[in-house]
């Protein structure tokens, strides 16, 4: 589903190339769950933020589903955005001027869903995330672990066939975060979603079925778990 | 889509309350202003123009030429003949009809007096203007001889109903008229009004001298149209030297003008169209357009400076799928959004402001809501104003990368963007300063002109006009008059002392060089008593006094026309004036008659009986107002019982001269003062804003030992700076355009460098008590609060 080659990641200033990623190449399959794990400043959200095509790679080659992604104009990247990707933060980044259903429903408008369809689909996930009673607060209004269900609820709601986390948990309390990571591994067992997270915890990394381990912008180690 | 968008945009209003008042606020006065600024261009644009043939109607004009052939002046005043002399000269003329300036004319129904503005005009005049006509017959409403139209107020006003066809009226107490049709009120904005419109025939009937046919006498208004394959350039190299063929020594020749323009265009340069009213026209619509612009800006500083808390929303919701142009619709959205709001209120502030306006302005407007026209200007108001407010902001905003976005690394574009956000503001307080140095100048150059010396007394001056049975009983109207002591000063004048209506040249005396043939003296035709009622001031020589018999062959010059005349003993000496030689008998200081802002011109008063059209009395000061008119009206009553007394004082129709400069002086007085205002609303959002982003740095700096003054100084000092900016930069413009303004003025008032010390202060004063409402609040917080914000 995911094949990097040779991906390499810097910033010149003055002359000096500082790198953020070398040489990355890997492969990520169709159902995988990976974590991405290493120390701060290895290079894991720009690794995120290449895969989420937030960023381009500075050399290297980028192939989403069979297609090269490494430069891709805005359009057809908004269209991956609206069918295949879904995007879950660390500081939840929920829209703070709208409910929690139209939170969720938002993405589906941006793909054009008729409104009939919208209603179910955001019925749907309210219903399975147990939140059918906050659907009309406002972000603000509800606790960390409860923003980002709705979080992953939004990102869920456009049936993607990949999520990209980062950090899911960073800002949550253990028990919040376990559940996070329960759901995560119930998406990945019972849908199929491909799943990668950015995490620093070894605990959450038990959930996935891969660790990528990064230090110094180099892929240290690729373990299956 | 669209309706979360709106709720979205409505909750963000409601969110961001303070910022969202700033720019409704700000948008709703600079639109009020706009949209009352615009209704009274269109109202002057509209002049005349409401009429079938309006773009065919055209005014015949005169050029009048000096001795050296250039024009001396242009008018429109022609004689009683060009009508028939044009219809037999010009091919293409479909009709031609001859009006006299609107005075108010006696008509009596069942002894109901009424003074009414009266036209008198050729059966033509009906089809060079087609009224409209509740009842009456168009094509005959003039034609039959002892007619009368009347205007809808008219007819109510005399008769208490507009049903009056055919009923009987009598006018100028003199002859019976029969009313033939009833019109609808005329607009306001036409350049021939009137409340009744009575056959030319009549007037001759009334009045010998105007049957005469004469080509010298230039009374009356020539209309005409043209049809329409007829070129009025063709027509004009036509007419040129048509005049002499009839009077083979006049100097002028006669031009058609289009009426449509005569009211905007209606001054001439050397005979040529060089603009007149749409100065001011044009001076309005820039200062609308101005307004709306600073209140625009308004909106794009405070929508740019809150960028940094919508940027997390924009992150969001391009890696959910939005694209730019969604985005841009959003804001377009919400800004169209803002402006509806401010439009709606605006269109309530026009209104409730609407009689105000006219009174300043003494117009009429109405909006008219029926007309589709109205709802165009004011849909493209709206979406002009929407998208200048709105269009910065969205693309500005839309560009924003998602990741920096997301993880508020986002780099603002500091210098650029600051750098626009400040020459904005900088723009806004040019725009303001240049209004308020205007209108002090221009109320300095008011205060000039009404505070220089008149040359004579105008308080407790009062005149009433010559007519009707007064001619004959002058005599003993002045004796009652002075035996009840109501007046200590009786005199009887060619026309007003505040209206400048008589010039005279070719005056004949002792020593005179040929050129001196030319010299154009004022002249006022009075009989005894003109020094002692008036209060002009004597400065040789003595009044007109019914103890000499001679001195009904006597003349009185002023200070000036001894000067010019070169008269080295003026008393006594003998000046020819149309063939009477008369006698020197007083020199009086120089007076000003009728326009204030102009020169001191040479003035004669001759004595002459029988040419008077006022009445001038001057009220015994020991006597109140009320009880001394009271005695007039009473005296007067008794003398000329058919027609209503109308007793003026010399200094309220003194006033009225001022109207055009006293309206710029209000009108730029309150939009100067608006101009300001929604400036510093801008400045207090930006200022607010810019406290907010800083108030971890203030924390900091406190915690470090800042003293509020430092603290208040530092925050404020950036935004005075940019005040300071606009102050350099407008002071010179201003400078400008007033020396400019002045220049139309004989008499003016210095531009003083007072005035534009007081404006810099005065704006820096008020831009600093704005800003550091709120700088001297962030610098006095508790420090704390401000650190644990992040």
């Amino acid at each position: 589903m995911i094949k990097l080659e040779n991906i390499e990641k810097y910033y010149a200033n003055k002359g000096v190339k500082s790198y953020i990623l070398r040489h990355v190449s890997t492969t990520i399959n169709q159902g995988e769950f990976v974590s991405v794990m290493g120390p701060s400043g290895a290079g894991k959200s720009t690794l995120l933020n290449i895969l989420g095509m937030l960023e381009e790679p500075t050399y290297g080659t980028y192939e989403f589903m069979g297609e090269d992604v490494t430069s891709l104009n805005e359009r057809k990247r908004i269209e991956l955005y609206r069918n295949h990707i879904g995007f879950v933060f660390q500081a939840y980044h929920l829209i703070d001027e709208m409910t929690v259903a139209e939170n969720i429903e938002a993405p589906l408008l941006y793909k054009k869903i008729g409104g009939a369809e919208r209603k179910s689909r955001v019925a749907d996930m309210l219903d399975r995330f147990n939140i059918v009673g906050k659907k009309d607060l406002f972000p603000n209004q509800l606790s960390g672990g409860q923003q980002q269900l709705v979080g992953i609820a939004r990102a869920l709601a456009a049936q993607p066939s990949i999520i990209l986390a980062d950090e899911p948990t960073g800002n949550l309390q253990s028990a919040q975060a376990l559940q996070i990571m329960e759901l995560f591994k119930k998406l990945n067992k019972e849908e199929g979603i491909t799943i990668i997270q950015v995490t620093h915890s070894e605990l959450n990394a038990t959930y996935g079925s891969r660790i990528l381990h990064l230090l110094d912008g180099v892929i240290k180690e690729d373990l299956k778990v | 889509m669209l309706k979360l968008n709106f709720k979205i945009a409505l909750r963000n209003l409601w969110r961001n309350r303070t910022s969202s008042i700033i720019n409704i606020g700000g948008l709703a006065i600079g639109l009020s202003s706009c949209l009352l600024l615009l209704l009274y261009a269109g109202y002057e644009y509209g002049y005349d123009k409401q009429f079938r043939d309006s773009g065919n109607v055209y005014q015949a004009m005169v050029n009048a030429y000096d001795e050296s052939g250039n024009v001396a002046n242009t008018h429109g005043f022609t004689q009683n003949v060009l009508a028939s002399a044009l219809q037999a000269e010009l091919a293409g003329l479909s009709e031609v009809a001859r009006t006299t300036e609107a005075y108010k004319r006696l008509v009596t129904y069942q002894g109901n007096n009424m003074k009414l503005d009266n036209r008198y005009a050729d059966p033509a005049f009906l089809k060079v203007f087609d009224y409209q006509y509740i009842s009456g017959n168009p094509e005959k409403a003039l034609s039959d001889p002892n007619s009368i139209i009347l205007t809808e107020s008219a007819a109510k006003r005399l008769f208490g109903t507009a049903d009056v066809l055919n009923r009987a009226v009598k006018f100028e107490n003199q002859v019976d008229l029969k009313v033939t049709a009833v019109i609808k009120n005329l607009p306001a904005n036409v350049s021939y009004p009137f409340e009744t419109l009575v056959p030319w025939t009549i007037y001759e009937q009334l009045n010998n001298w105007v049957a005469r046919m004469n080509w010298g006498n230039h009374e009356f208004f020539t209309l005409l149209v043209l049809n329409k394959e007829v070129d009025a350039d063709q027509v004009n190299l036509k007419l040129k030297g048509m005049v002499n063929k009839y009077l083979p020594n006049a100097k002028e020749d006669i031009f058609i003008y289009p009426l449509k323009r005569l009211h905007l265009y209606g001054d001439f340069v050397n005979g040529k169209s060089s603009g007149g009213k749409i100065k001011q026209v044009q001076v309005f619509v820039g200062l609308a357009i101005g307004i709306l612009l600073i209140a625009c800006i308004n909106f794009m500083n405070l929508a740019t400076a809150h960028s940094q808390k919508r940027a997390k929303e924009i992150g969001i919701k391009k890696t959910i799928g939005a694209t730019k142009a969604s985005l841009v619709f959003q804001f377009m959205l919400e800004s169209m959004i803002l402006t509806t709001i401010s439009i709606l209120i605006s269109i309530a502030a026009v209104e409730v402001s609407l009689p105000w306006f006219n009174h300043l302005l003494d117009i009429q407007i109405t909006i008219d809501y029926t007309n589709p026209l109205n709802w165009i200007i004011l849909g493209a108001v709206l979406v002009l104003t929407g998208f200048a407010a709105g269009s910065y902001p969205a693309f500005y905003l839309s560009g924003f990368n998602p990741v920096q976005a997301l993880k508020k690394t986002l780099n603002f574009k500091r210098g650029y963007v600051l750098n626009l956000r400040q020459l904005l503001v900088i723009f806004q307080f040019s725009f303001a300063i240049v209004l308020i140095a205007s209108t002090i100048t221009i109320y300095k150059q008011l205060q000039f002109i009404k505070d220089r010396p008149l040359g004579y007394q105008e308080k407790a001056l009062i005149e009433i006009t010559h007519e009707g049975l007064l001619y004959e009983r002058y005599d003993l109207l002045k004796d009652k008059l002075l035996a009840d002591g109501a007046v200590v000063g009786v005199t009887q004048l060619s026309g007003s002392l505040t209206n400048r209506n008589g010039t005279i040249r070719d005056l004949k005396w002792e020593g005179m060089s040929a050129a001196d043939r030319l010299i154009d003296f004022d002249q006022i035709y009075t009989t005894y008593d003109f020094i002692k009622t008036t209060g002009v001031t004597l400065l040789a020589g003595r009044d007109f006094n019914k103890k000499f018999a001679s001195d009904t062959a006597g003349i009185l010059l002023s200070k000036k026309a001894v000067a010019m005349m070169g008269l080295k003993n003026p008393i006594g000496s003998k000046i020819v004036n149309q063939g009477v030689v008369r006698t020197v008998l007083g020199v009086f200081n120089d007076l000003v008659w009728g326009d204030r802002t102009k020169f001191e011109v040479p003035m004669v008063i001759t004595f002459t009986d029988g040419i008077s059209e006022d009445i001038t009395m001057r009220l015994n000061p020991q006597k109140s107002i009320t009880e001394s008119t009271a005695a007039i009206q009473r005296i007067v009553h008794e003398l000329n019982p058919d027609f209503p007394v109308d007793i003026r004082f010399l200094d309220n129709l003194n006033e009225e001269k001022l109207k055009n400069e006293v309206t710029l002086a209000k009108l730029s007085n309150v939009f100067g003062g608006l101009a300001i205002f929604i400036s510093c609303l801008g400045l207090f959002g930006l200022s607010a804003f810019s406290i907010e982003q800083r108030t971890k740095e203030i924390g900091v700096r406190k915690v470090l030992g800042a003293s509020i003054g430092e603290l208040t100084t530092l925050l404020s000092i950036n935004f005075l700076k940019l005040v300071l900016t606009a102050i350099v930069i407008a002071m010179p413009v201003a400078y400008i355009l007033m020396d400019h303004w002045l220049q139309n003025f004989d008499v003016k008032t210095s531009l003083s460098w007072w005035i534009f010390l007081f404006t810099g202060g005065f704006t820096l004063f008020i831009a600093l008590v704005t800003v550091s409402w709120q700088t001297y609040a962030a610098a006095r917080a508790n420090p704390v609060k401000a650190l644990k914000y992040e």
